[in-house]
């Protein structure tokens, strides 16, 4: 993939994921509670 | 070939790093912490003035909400009474992850100590001193144990004394602040 192209990608992930965390009911709960989750297993 | 991996291996940590700085952003205003990423300044509910109350009546709340003044940054806590003073832990403290998801520990250390505890919607002005050692922690890894460790078998309770005695986990005590009526 081209450069220009990664980066549009880049910027399409980014504004798609930053909308979705915002804007999506209990979306950012539950990643919320699977980050938990990673860091009550491997914060030790 | 090595752009094409060079390019997933950008998008793998690009998706990450935006998921957890959205979060942290949108939590960083709001009026107390979600489950993981600190809030900020209590604002809401009734500032309690007086005597301290009973603080057995903690037994029966699970977490509670612990804004810090000096940085004013507030999370999501446990709490513990043990006679007739109130505790809160702080996990994790010897591990690389646990020194960036608890840095409030280290600036509550540091600092002044000086918090605000909303606790079942009533807001609690403290100062947190921690507790490294001597005959407190016996009944505060007794309520630890009981509260959020299954029970307080002396198993459970040596495990945590020792944790708190090597650094791995910190205590604080949420004392009255200096002037404060008891």
């Amino acid at each position: 993939m081209k450069t220009k192209n990664y980066f549009i990608l880049c910027t399409a992930i980014t504004v798609a994921l930053v909308i979705s965390l915002l804007y999506v009911p209990g979306l950012s709960d539950t990643v919320e509670q699977l980050i938990l989750g990673f860091l009550a297993t491997n914060a030790r | 070939m090595l752009r094409i991996i060079l390019q997933v291996i950008g998008v793998i940590i690009l998706i990450p790093v935006v998921t957890i700085v959205t979060l942290k952003l949108e939590k960083q205003g709001a009026d107390g912490p979600s489950i993981l990423f600190p809030g900020g300044e209590l604002v809401s509910g009734e500032l309690h003035s007086g005597p301290d109350p009973d603080w057995r009546f903690t037994d029966d709340v699970t977490t509670i909400e612990l804004q810090l003044v000096n940085p004013l940054s507030s999370r999501t806590i446990f709490i513990m009474e043990s006679d007739g003073k109130v505790y809160i832990p702080s996990g994790y403290m010897r591990s690389f992850l646990g020194r960036i998801w608890k840095d409030w520990a280290f600036q509550a250390d540091e600092g002044d100590g000086l918090a605000v505890a909303r606790i079942s919607g009533v807001r609690y002005e403290r100062k947190l001193n921690r507790i490294k050692g001597g005959d407190v922690i016996d009944g505060v890894a007794a309520k630890l144990a009981a509260k959020y460790a299954g029970g307080s078998t002396p198993e459970a309770i040596a495990a945590i004394k020792e944790a708190v005695m090597n650094g791995d986990t910190w205590i604080f005590e949420m004392a009255p602040r200096d002037g404060a009526r008891l």
